[in-house]
C-alpha cells in the first residue's frame, strides 16, 4: 500500500516552467552577457524561441571559470558578448550566481543547443 | 658557366626550401600546465602527466575513496573512509548537475556498513571527520547538499527514515517515512532550497520532502523500484531510473507530478545530467549499455553499450567523458585473489570526437565502487611546493573568490588537520572457510551460537536471525547461487553484512564455492538489518535480512536496543581520535526547523 498524503500548500507548487522556454525561477541561465554592473551581469538568453533578458547578481562565494577547462577567473575579466551558463537561483526578487561558466562556443554542447534551436528543437521547450 | 650557375642556384633553392620545411616540421612545446591529453603531436615526454579532472569514487566494501585521474584512468590513490561506502556530494553548492559547484575543500560519503558519514578533505586527502548519525538509522546514500551548502540529507534505507544534518556541528532532525516497509533510498535536492527528492523502492515513489523546515510532503508514483534520482541542473525536472520498469519518469518540480514516462534500457539504475541540461546519461544494468535521453525532445536519442554490467556512473564537469563503473568482470583481468577487481570503463561521449560513443579505457579497480563524481583538477592545490604553510593557514583563491578552512559559518575544523584512518574491522576473528553446506538457521554447539546463513539471488534463508545479547556468535556466509538471477554472470559474489555497530564485525563476502565465517561477542542490543553489500544483481539492493540481538527478559526491535550506546561509533576510530567523531544521539532533532535555511 503506497502513502500518498492530500496535497499540501507548499507541495501544491506553482506554473510550471516545463515546455515554455527560460523563466526566471530557473537554477540555470544560458545566455550572452549584454551589460556588466558590480558583480551583476545581465544576460540576453540564447538557444530558445524568444531570447529573454535577466539580470544576475554574483553571490559572494560565486566563482568564475572557464567551461572547459576550469581556468578561474576574475570578474573583471568577464566582458560584453561572453557566453555564459550561471548556476543560482531566484530568491527575493533577485537571481543569485554561485558559479558563471565562461562557455567555449566550439564546444559540442553549445553547438549541438545551436542547432537543435536552428532546427526547432528549443533549449526548456520540453517536448512533454 | 651558365649551367653550373642554374645548378647552384637550384641547389640554394632546395637548401632553403629543405631549411624552411625543415623549421615548419619543428614541434611546438604545448606548455605544461596548457598541454592536453588529445595532443598527439610529439612532446618532450611520451605522456601526460597531468590529468584536467579526477574522478572521486565510493570504493564500497573498499571502504576507501579511491581517486583517478580523467581521462588517463590512472589510479592515484585510495583515502580510507570506514567500512561499506556508498555516495557522496562535494563540499560547496549543489547548483549544477551530479558533480555540483565545488569549493574543491570536502567531500560527504555515507558509510552504509557503519552507519556514518566521513568527511574527507580533497586538500590533505585524508578523512577529518566522521558524523555518528543517531541510531537506529542505516544510511544508504547522502547525495543531497542544500544550495548553501551547510545542510546534508541522507535517506535511512534500513529504518525507513530521512535525516537533514548541519555540518557545522552534526546536529540532526529525523523523520519517519511510513508506512513500513520504507525505503528512501537515492536522494537529490532542489536547487532552489524547496525540496529534497529520494526513491522509495518498496513503495515504488519518489518521497518529496521539503528543505526547512524538513517533513514529507509528497509520494508521486513512478515506475517499480525507483532508484537513481536526479535533479536537473535547471532545477526543471527530476528524472527518476525506474529500475524494473525499464523506463525513465520526468517529474516536474514545480508540480510534483510525472510529465512523462520514456522507456529506456533494461534495469536503469543511476542518471547523470550533463552541465547545460541537455542530455540525461542513464545506466542500464540488465541490458549493458548507457542510455542517452535529450531532455528538449523527451526522447531516447542514443545508446551505447557496455562490456560489463554497469552499475554507478559519472559524467566528466566538461561534458567530454562518462563513467561507466561497471559492477562484474566476468572473464577479464588477472586473478589476484578470491574477490575479483571490479572495473570502470570510460566512454567518449563528446559529439564532435571522431571517437564519439566508444569506450576508451577500461580499468581494474579494487572494492565494488559506488556514486562517483568528477570535479577539475585545478581545484586541488599543490601543497609540496613549500606553499603548505599558506595554503593551511591562508587557503587559496579561485578567481576572485578566496576559499579558506573554518570560515565563519562552514563546516570544517580551525587550525589543525587531521588524518584519521578508520577501522575496517574491530575485536572480530574473520576467515575463509571451503564451502560450508550446514543446515541455515542458528544453533548451539557449546556456549557459541552459529548462525549459518545462504544467499542467493535474491535473499537470505534465513531472513531473520535472533541471538541474545552477549551471545558468543560464529557467522558462516554461504553462496548458493548457480548464477546471477537475470544475468547469469557466474562470478557473482553475495555478501552479508549487518549495518551500523556490528558492520565492522560482519562484512561478510562468498564467492560461489567459499564461504567465509565471523566470529564476533554480541554485547549490543537491537534490531539491526542486514544487507548484500557485493553487487549481484538487479534486486541486490532488495536483499535483506534483520539480525536481532534480543536484551535480557525481551526481544529487540528498533525502539528497544543499545541505541545511545552504539550511537557513540567509538569502536570506528582510536581513543585518541574521538574528539572528530561528531553528531551521535544527543544532538537529535537540535535544528531550529523553519529557522535553517538552505539558500
Amino acid at each position: 500500500m503506497v502513502f500518498v498524503p492530500a496535497m499540501t500548500k507548499e507541495a501544491s507548487a506553482g506554473e510550471s516552467a516545463v515546455g515554455k522556454g527560460s523563466a526566471i525561477t530557473d537554477a540555470l541561465q544560458i545566455g550572452e552577457i549584454t551589460a556588466l554592473g558590480k558583480r551583476q551581469v545581465t544576460i540576453k538568453t540564447k538557444f530558445e524561441k524568444t531570447a529573454k533578458t535577466y539580470e544576475l547578481h554574483l553571490l559572494p562565494e560565486c566563482y568564475v571559470m572557464t567551461a572547459k577547462r576550469a581556468d578561474f577567473k576574475k570578474f573583471s575579466e568577464l566582458k560584453k558578448g561572453d557566453l555564459i551558463a550561471a548556476y543560482g537561483w531566484f530568491k527575493d526578487g533577485k537571481w543569485n550566481a554561485r558559479r558563471i561558466d565562461i562557455l567555449d562556443a566550439n564546444d559540442y554542447l553549445v553547438k549541438r543547443l545551436d542547432s537543435d534551436a536552428k532546427a526547432g528543437v528549443y533549449y526548456k521547450h520540453e517536448q512533454y | 658557366m651558365k649551367k653550373a650557375f642554374a645548378l647552384s642556384l637550384a641547389t640554394l633553392i632546395a637548401l632553403v626550401s629543405f631549411a624552411v620545411s625543415a623549421d615548419a616540421k619543428t614541434t611546438v612545446l604545448t606548455p605544461f600546465d596548457k598541454r592536453d591529453w588529445h595532443v598527439i603531436a610529439s612532446q618532450d615526454s611520451d605522456a601526460p602527466l597531468r590529468d584536467y579532472a579526477i574522478l572521486y569514487d565510493a570504493g564500497g566494501v573498499d571502504g576507501a575513496i579511491g581517486v583517478i585521474g580523467i581521462p588517463s584512468m590512472r589510479t592515484y590513490r585510495h583515502i580510507k573512509c570506514g567500512v561499506d561506502l556508498h555516495n557522496f556530494p562535494f563540499s560547496g553548492s549543489n547548483a549544477g548537475n551530479n558533480n555540483g559547484t565545488p569549493d574543491g575543500k570536502y567531500l560527504y560519503v555515507s558509510d552504509k556498513g557503519s552507519d556514518t558519514i566521513a568527511e574527507v578533505n580533497l586538500q590533505t586527502g585524508w578523512t577529518e571527520r566522521i558524523f555518528a548519525l543517531p541510531k537506529p538509522f542505516g544510511i544508504h546514500h547522502s547525495a543531497a547538499l542544500s544550495p548553501n551548502g551547510k545542510y546534508l540529507w541522507a535517506t535511512g534505507e534500513l529504518t525507513g527514515k530521512m535525516l537533514k544534518l548541519r555540518l557545522s556541528d552534526g546536529a540532526t532532525t529525523v523523520i519517519d517515512v511510513p508506512p513500513a516497509p520504507s525505503a528512501p533510498d537515492y536522494p537529490d535536492t532542489a536547487r532552489d532550497g524547496s525540496y529534497v527528492f529520494s526513491g522509495n523502492y518498496y513503495h515504488s515513489t519518489v518521497m518529496v520532502f521539503q528543505q526547512d523546515p524538513f517533513k514529507l510532503v509528497k509520494e508521486i508514483p513512478v515506475g517499480k523500484n525507483p532508484h537513481g534520482t536526479n535533479v536537473s541542473p535547471t532545477n526543471r525536472t527530476v528524472a527518476v531510473c525506474d529500475k524494473l520498469s525499464a523506463t525513465l519518469s520526468i517529474i516536474d518540480v514545480q508540480q510534483l507530478r510525472v510529465r512523462k514516462v520514456i522507456p529506456t534500457g533494461a534495469g536503469p539504475l543511476h542518471n547523470q545530467w550533463d552541465t547545460l541540461g541537455k542530455y540525461i546519461y542513464q545506466s542500464c544494468f540488465v541490458s549493458d549499455s548507457t542510455s542517452k535521453i535529450d531532455a528538449d525532445r523527451g526522447q531516447l536519442v542514443d545508446e551505447f553499450p557496455i562490456h560489463y554490467r554497469v552499475g554507478h556512473n559519472s559524467i566528466a564537469p566538461d561534458n567530454a567523458y562518462y563513467c561507466s563503473q561497471n559492477k562484474f568482470s566476468t572473464g577479464l583481468f588477472t586473478p589476484t585473489g578470491i574477490v575479483f577487481a571490479v572495473n570502470f570503463e570510460l566512454q567518449d561521449i563528446d559529439e564532435s570526437s571522431p571517437t564519439y560513443g566508444k569506450s576508451v579505457k577500461l580499468i581494474p579497480v579494487d572494492g565494488e565502487p559506488h556514486e562517483g563524481r568528477m570535479i577539475f583538477a585545478n581545484y586541488i592545490q599543490r601543497w609540496n611546493t613549500g606553499k603548505g604553510a599558506e595554503l593551511f593557514t591562508k587557503g587559496y583563491d579561485l578567481g576572485d573568490v578566496h576559499i579558506e578552512f573554518g570560515q565563519a559559518g562552514t563546516p570544517g575544523l580551525k587550525g589543525v588537520r587531521p588524518q584519521l584512518e578508520p577501522k575496517h574491522s574491530d575485536n572480530v576473528k574473520k576467515v575463509w572457510i571451503p564451502r560450508d553446506d550446514g543446515k541455515p538457521g542458528v544453533t548451539k554447539e557449546g556456549d557459541v551460537y552459529v548462525v549459518r546463513v545462504k544467499a542467493f539471488s535474491y535473499g537470505y534463508v534465513p531472513r531473520f536471525i535472533h541471538v541474545p545479547k552477549g551471545a558468543k556468535v560464529r557467522m558462516i556466509l554461504t553462496n548458493i547461487d548457480k548464477a546471477s538471477g537475470l544475468t547469469k554472470n557466474p562470478d557473482v559474489t553475495m555478501g552479508l553484512a549487518v549495518y551500523g555497530y556490528y558492520g565492522m564485525r560482519t562484512m561478510l563476502i562468498s564467492p560461489r564455492g567459499i564461504s567465509q565465517m565471523a566470529e564476533f561477542v554480541a554485547d549490543k542490543a537491537g534490531e539491526y538489518e542486514f544487507f548484500c553489500q557485493h553487487f549481484c544483481g538487479p534486486l541486490h539492493l532488495e536483499m535483506r535480512g534483520t539480525f536481532f540481538v534480543d536484551p535480557p527478559g525481551g526481544q529487540a526491535s528498533l525502539a528497544n536496543g543499545d541505541y545511545d550506546s552504539v550511537s557513540m561509533q567509538e569502536q570506528l576510530l582510536d581513543e585518541a581520535e574521538s574528539e572528530f567523531l561528531v553528531g551521535t544521539n544527543k544532538l537529535m532533532n537540535t535544528l531550529k526547523e523553519g529557522n535553517e535555511p538552505t539558500i
